[in-house]
């Protein structure tokens, strides 16, 4: 796959920045998450998110899912920084906007389960990253949360040749990135890098986001590139895909991403991968709840 | 029984506390899963607490912890163990157990063996049903053999080998005669299909499925017997390895990979896994089911 961006389909994507709908605190909030988390202050993103009633109070309802193993439900935006620390504040605080940053009238995907399988991807890659010492697991969160963030660009301004790839994506059970390249000549991963460079992402989240699909030829972060197409791949082989049956067989452990997980983080070796394949199946229920009740909203526009 | 039903810590992956899940649960999960590669899931844990609850009455204990200290330090300790392993996996005796693995066997790996055998000219399979208890597995295999036969096996020709220790087992596997628990999870296409409505309401395998299986009694520490188990392309051994101590255990996985063709898979429970003991074997994940799979020779990818 090929994740230079070509001017045409950098022309359309331009267009997503001016829609209405993307909510005011979401680009304010990506800035503030590429500050160092110590120059972070905690009122400037009380106050970001008081703009929004509606992202605040389902930041809290959020933040109140065992998911996030609180004893206690926090009452506040302050109080759950309190409990769960700003920069997991952020990353929900960032969930609950990109939940209602794409009412697509015309999704080619079940928005339920494109937004499913993205938050299960974050928490995976989160839970992941607890195995392995110096990975940020917000980071990480964030990575696997934006990965398929092309997939919603498609949806937007390619919507019939999109749609066309999902259903012979459905219809011949194949990746989806198959299915796109197929029937689009390109695929969620140049779009996606297209919408990242354009809304300034971090550079690491960009190199995820192009390379999830071919983890060899990332320009940099390789490691954090290998994680999410790690969990990414759990995540379709554990019930968290794309809502269809993929017919296909996944080796983690003697995929190259593994191995270039493995040479920046030895420690992976340790990981019980079946076990950790069993926990997953137990957190499917509860990442289901809280995709509606993030992303339920945008759902119901479609 | 006496569990204490509040919520106590994180439990796994962050997933929604089980009220039942006391600390000394947890630990017996732990245990279990340690000793046997099984992982207890959230929704079959009610069976693992079952157990609990008919140890402690049984032993006269007052609380979990009390069994906890029972299953790790009592000196009848391995046979109560033993006895909980029954337990929690009695239930996965029926027919089309799993779906998730007769799909990985349908839609992907079937696929796979055609594709590699017709390339050496071979039109044969060979499948193990080691552990058949009263013939339940091997039955639901024969059917989805014979639904292929049409389609992707037209012209080929399958065998399945079906061995228990139990001669009784074995006996009235070869009867092939099931009640409404048994049949519980056969979709009514196989029922009308592949049986003939027996006495007493119950459900006979027709003879031409039967015709497919070898039954033998065959204990697989028996070194001499397990050697002339070769060639096979597929061995399923559901919840039987719990019955064998480490060495034990060792031993006879490594005749299940040295019995298999390179190519060949290795399916488990639903929720057993090899954990260390998994040797030359990939552990290769499919949408909804893990697999043990040995690769072809030089690492060669189907």
């Amino acid at each position: 796959m090929t994740t230079i961006v070509a001017p045409d389909i950098r022309k359309r994507v331009s267009r997503i920045e001016t829609t209405p709908a993307i909510p005011a605190v979401l680009l304010p909030l990506l800035k503030l998450l590429k500050e160092p988390s110590e120059r972070v202050d905690l009122d400037d993103v009380v106050e970001l998110v008081s703009y929004d009633k509606a992202i605040a109070a389902q930041c809290i309802r959020v933040a109140s899912s065992p998911l996030f193993g609180l004893a206690k439900p926090p009452q506040s935006i302050s109080a759950a920084v309190v409990s769960l620390g700003l920069r997991r504040v952020e990353s929900i605080l960032l969930t609950c906007c990109m939940g209602q940053a794409f009412p697509i009238s015309k999704w080619g995907l079940d928005p339920l389960v494109f937004w499913k399988h993205s938050l299960g991807c974050a928490m995976v890659c989160r839970k992941f990253s607890e195995s392995l010492a110096g990975v940020d697991g917000e980071k990480a969160y964030m990575a696997g949360l934006f990965h398929d963030i092309g997939f919603l660009a498609n949806c937007m301004v390619f919507s019939k040749e999109f749609a066309r790839a999902v259903q012979h994506a459905t219809q011949e059970q194949i990746p989806l990135g198959e299915a796109e390249l197929a029937a689009m000549g390109f695929t969620h991963c140049e779009t996606g890098r297209a919408v990242a460079e354009q809304w300034k992402l971090d550079e690491e989240i960009i190199q995820v986001i192009a390379h999830h699909h071919d983890v060899e030829r990332s320009e940099s972060s390789p490691a954090l590139v290998a994680m999410v197409h790690l969990c990414d791949l759990l995540c379709r082989m554990r019930g968290l895909g794309y809502g269809y049956y993929e017919r296909q067989k996944a080796d983690l452990l003697f995929d190259p991403a593994w191995a270039i997980l493995l040479k920046e983080h030895p420690d992976l070796q340790e990981v019980d991968l079946a076990r950790f394949t069993f926990e997953l199946d137990d957190a499917i229920e509860e990442i289901s709840g809280l995709v509606s009740t993030v992303f339920g909203g945008s759902a119901k526009k479609s | 029984m006496t569990i204490d039903t509040q919520t106590t810590g994180a439990p796994a992956f962050g997933a929604r506390p089980i009220a039942v899940m006391d600390p000394a649960i947890r630990q017996i999960r732990d245990l279990v899963y340690k000793v046997s590669g099984i992982y207890q899931v959230e929704e079959k844990l009610y069976l693992l607490v079952d157990g609990c609850a008919r140890g402690l009455k049984q032993l006269s204990l007052k609380n979990p912890r009390e069994y906890w200290d029972h299953l790790t330090a009592h000196p009848s300790r391995d046979g109560e163990l033993r006895q909980l392993l029954n337990e929690i996996t009695i239930g996965e005796t029926c027919l089309f157990r799993s779906q998730p693995q007769l799909d990985a066997l349908r839609k992907v790996i079937l696929r796979e063996f055609v594709a590699e055998k017709t390339k050496q000219a071979v039109k044969k399979l060979r499948v193990w049903s080691a552990g058949c208890s009263t013939g339940e597995e091997p039955y639901t295999l024969a059917m989805n053999l014979m639904e292929e036969s049409e389609g992707l096996l037209k012209g080929w020709q399958f065998e399945i080998v079906a061995t228990d220790l139990n001669d009784r087992s074995v006996e009235t596997a070869k009867v092939g005669v099931y009640g409404d628990y048994a049949v519980r999870n056969t979709p009514e296409y196989f029922k009308r299909k592949y049986f003939v409505p027996s006495d007493d309401k119950k459900l006979q395998v027709r003879p031409e499925v039967k015709k497919n299986i070898t039954f033998n009694r065959l204990n697989l520490t028996d070194e001499s017997k397990m050697l002339f188990m070769k060639g096979m392309d597929l061995i399923c051994c559901c919840n039987v390895l719990i019955y064998f101590d480490g060495t034990s255990k060792t031993r006879v996985i490594n005749h299940f990979f040295s019995n298999l063709n390179y190519g060949g898979y290795f399916f488990l429970g639903t929720s057993e896994s090899l954990l260390g003991m998994s040797g030359q074997f990939h552990l290769v994940h499919f949408p909804g089911t893990i697999a043990y799979w040995k690769p072809p020779l030089q690492g060669a990818k189907p």
